[in-house]
């Protein structure tokens, strides 16, 4: 019983600290978090936006946002679900940019429908596989709705839990909850269709 | 089947979020004798094993370069701080030199006729003893040296 307790106290006691530090602009701790945080920021803006250069600049302003904008931060929920958020509209205000900059039709109101264009770039996922079961998967996330592939990226691959993801998508958690089961539905289609010659 | 249905909710579930350790022995006593739900619960776990493999190769070099650039923007909005804060005591100053010159003048206006004094006299003892110094010591918060200066 002890031992959750103490790791609860740990975990409010880091954000409270991390808080603090961005409030006073601690460039220590700022550090600290690009160590942390940057190799999982970077990958999340790639599989969004599809474009590594584009991720990577979209990546630094997101911590130029967060250096700005520190004191918005509270230190009551963790750290890496407000970055991503932070980084989510960067890259929606990014492909809309984006797309205004290539068409002048009327574009969607919808932040989340702004991902949900396609995209003509070659796959990030397709680069990023390294087993054959990833490979396999890579081809059905492209073409997997993003609004899907984003929630079970978050829940998998950085595993975040369903409120920290519904708080990055702006999204209430049963929205949340759907479209990772809804995703999840649509790339075991990817093993059963394609037949299972590999052992689980 | 609607065992299945049910099953395979809770196989998602039992995934995607938290499931009790009653919920769990269900699940693992029922594929000892379903083999659908069984390889439905395979190939879930497939799956996300297969979503954890993406294996991302960041470049060496950009976490010291998102270092550098946070380092100058901080310096930055440090010295836009400073400057901010000059200027706001200068505005401060100025303010409180101009009221307080004017109700200096209205004191000395009252006292024009028991001290025989002229109104051009108490307009030029207000300018020169009062106006005037408040006026540069709010200008000297303009031109402090160093860091602390207003004036960029």
């Amino acid at each position: 019983m002890a031992l959750p307790m103490t790791l609860n106290t740990t975990a409010e006691t880091e954000t409270a600290k991390i808080a603090r530090g961005l409030r006073e602009r601690d460039i220590e701790l700022l550090a600290d978090l690009v160590e942390r945080c940057q190799h999982r920021l970077v990958r999340y803006l790639l599989y969004l936006i599809g474009r590594r250069e584009y991720a990577e600049d979209l990546a630094q302003e997101t911590w130029v946002r967060v250096l700005q904008r520190g004191s918005q931060y509270n230190g009551q929920q963790r750290f890496d679900p407000w970055l991503f958020a932070i980084a989510r509209n960067l890259a929606i205000d990014y492909l809309r940019k984006k797309r205004k900059a290539v068409q002048t039709d009327s574009l969607p109101n919808d932040p989340d429908a702004m991902l949900l264009l396609p995209s003509s770039d070659p796959s990030p996922f397709e680069a990023a596989a390294r087993s054959e079961d990833a490979i396999r998967l890579a081809g059905q996330l492209q073409i997997l709705s993003p609004l899907y592939r984003e929630a079970l990226l978050l829940r998998f691959q950085e595993d975040l839990s369903l409120p920290e993801i519904a708080q990055v998508l702006g999204a209430p958690v049963t929205t949340v909850t759907s479209r990772i089961y809804r995703g999840l539905a649509a790339l075991r289609s990817a093993f059963e269709e394609g037949g299972d010659s590999h052992g689980v | 089947m609607e065992c299945d249905k049910r099953f395979r909710e809770l196989i998602d579930r039992s995934f995607v979020e938290e499931v009790s350790v009653g919920e769990r022995q269900l699940i693992h006593d029922h594929i000892r004798d379903c083999d659908g739900c069984k390889r439905y619960l395979e190939l879930t776990a497939r799956t996300i094993r297969g979503l954890r493999e993406f294996t991302f190769t960041s470049e060496p070099d950009s976490n010291a370069q998102v270092r550098e650039i946070l380092a100058h923007h901080t310096e930055t909005m440090r010295q836009h701080n400073v400057q901010f804060k000059v200027w706001a005591a200068f505005a401060v100053a100025l303010s409180m030199s101009i009221v307080g010159s004017a109700v200096v003048y209205q004191v000395a206006k009252l006292l024009t006729v028991p001290m025989h004094f002229d109104t051009a006299q108490v307009q030029a003892g207000v300018l020169v003893f009062w106006l005037l110094p408040s006026f540069c010591s709010a200008l000297r918060l303009l031109a402090a040296p160093g860091e602390n200066r207003g004036i960029a």
